[in-house]
């Protein structure tokens, strides 16, 4: 089969395979954001047990590689409990996969929040109080905007490596796009032993963080009207 | 305040606990009556050409894949082919992901140490693959003692590779294994016969490889979690299958029919 053939299987397998990683990505930033401020929270906390509950979990996230987790949530209750709450298919994994890109970025963020709120001037706290607003308030009203200009350059850092991390998922046969690459490796609709294919994706990558790069760029030019 | 906090970590603590174990399995159930009761038997597979692979229309056809579908009409359920990553297989069938690996397997000391294996049914070997232009000059494995050889991780290959004291590099697969021949990265790789013969060749992505010689001779089985009942239903299956001359007819279909065990 000549490239020319081939290119339009290979395009629609790996765009397959491209919305699978779009899902990925999305839908652990979309839990991710929120959890990690209420992780980064609970580590901040002066309630002793909690925030050590906290950073040991954030320890035990930060200090253990992402696949590892991926194997650990997947097979762990089916194996150890004797409980597979995941099911078999490729839905399953799915959602097997997401649970521990949250996790795992969650804890990340965190980190990053907790940076950010700190390094937000105390005076600013104390003038809330001064002005007789409640905690929450001078969280929501005062800190929490200052924090986001903080924290989005170390922010779009990690979202980028987001991007290029959920190639990790195919550890538990997610079958993600490069997983979709290699599938041409092995044979896959009339096609076998292709390469290309697979270096190909890489293409999908660079455009997708390309467009992320110049989105977070806009956002971080938009923020820098104030100063903190 | 505090006591609430505490409180509600350990609640939320138990809820996890008993998701976890409370709705475990019944030790009573066997596997058949496990499979049965769900309705489906699930196939684990990887994508391998002639015996998993997907058609046009992104339907699983080869000789075990048309061989699972006969077994699961015969056990009354649905079949379900689910692609796993090789190297987690037993994994897989421990946690209950699959019921079965069903994939051109050669029954190794590690899969006969980690599932219950079906008798086999199939001959495979391990073949040397070398660029054909230099197939002349590696007819042996002595030939090969200055060659790197590419073996897939945790395979017979490997084991063959061990046992002729060849220098080897363990790759993900069997097939990034020829794409390192094919890429120069190594002179050599060790693969499934039946694999070099659909997949290397001319009018294959492969033209330029060749196989030489055959290392071993070995045998292809289905792998079924430990203690399942479903390996002795399994070999009856196939026996009447092979008696009847379905398998024959099936493994025709695919060019598999040399290597069968009758």
């Amino acid at each position: 089969m000549s490239f020319i053939e081939q290119f339009p299987i290979v395009f629609d397998a790996l765009n397959v395979g491209f919305i699978q990683t779009l899902k990925l990505f999305l839908i652990t930033l979309v839990g991710a954001l929120p959890l990690g401020l209420v992780i980064s929270f609970g580590s901040m906390s002066k309630f002793k047990p909690l925030s050590a509950v906290v950073k040991t979990l954030v320890w035990v996230i930060r200090g253990t590689p992402l696949m590892l987790q991926l194997l650990v949530i997947y097979y762990l209750p089916g194996l150890v409990f004797h409980n597979n709450i995941w099911g078999s298919g490729e839905e399953g994994r799915f959602i097997a996969s997401v649970t521990a890109f949250i996790i795992n970025y969650a804890c990340y963020f965190s980190e990053i929040y907790r940076g950010g709120i700190q390094a937000v001037p105390r005076g600013q706290q104390e003038a809330g109080q001064v002005l007789g607003l409640t905690k929450s308030q001078i969280f929501f009203k005062i800190t929490l905007l200052q924090m986001v200009k903080n924290v989005l350059p170390p922010m779009s850092n990690e979202i980028i490596t987001l991007v290029k991390d959920t190639s990790l998922a195919r550890i538990i046969a997610l079958q993600e796009i490069i997983w979709a690459g290699q599938a041409f490796m092995k044979g896959s609709q009339g096609i076998a032993g292709e390469i290309w294919p697979l270096f190909f994706t890489g293409l999908y990558y660079l455009v997708f963080s390309g467009v992320l790069t110049i989105v977070l760029g806009k956002l971080e030019k938009k923020l820098s009207y104030f100063r903190t | 305040m505090k006591m609430k906090k505490i409180l509600a970590v350990i609640m939320a603590v138990l809820m996890i606990a008993v998701c976890f174990a409370g709705c475990g399995e019944d030790k009573e159930k066997t596997d058949m009556e496990y499979v049965k009761e769900k309705g489906k038997l699930v196939v684990g597979i990887t994508d391998f050409e002639p015996m998993d692979y997907e058609d046009k229309d992104g339907n699983w056809i080869g000789f075990d894949a048309d061989m699972a579908k006969a077994f699961a009409k015969y056990l009354g359920v649905e079949v379900e082919f689910v692609e796993i990553n090789w190297d987690n297989k037993i994994m897989e069938l421990d946690g209950k992901n699959i019921d079965c690996v069903w994939n051109g397997m050669t029954l190794t000391d590690e899969v006969k140490a980690g599932m219950d294996c079906s008798k086999p049914y199939c001959n495979n070997a391990q073949v040397i693959v070398v660029p054909a232009d230099k197939a002349d000059q590696y007819k042996t494995a002595a030939d090969c003692k200055e060659l790197t050889f590419a073996v897939e991780a945790g395979s017979a290959g490997k084991d063959q590779a061990v046992a002729n004291e060849l220098k080897y590099t363990e790759v993900l697969d069997q097939a990034t294994a020829l794409s390192e021949v094919a890429a120069g990265t190594c002179d050599a790789a060790i693969i499934d016969s039946l694999m070099a013969g659909a997949m290397i060749g001319e009018g294959t992505g492969y033209a330029n490889l060749t196989y030489t010689a055959s290392l071993n001779s070995e045998e292809y089985g289905v792998g079924f979690r430990k203690g399942s009942d479903l390996v002795a239903e399994f070999n009856m299956f196939f026996d009447a299958e092979v008696a009847n001359g379905n398998v024959q007819k099936v493994a025709e279909t695919y060019g598999v029919q040399e290597a069968l065990i009758k």
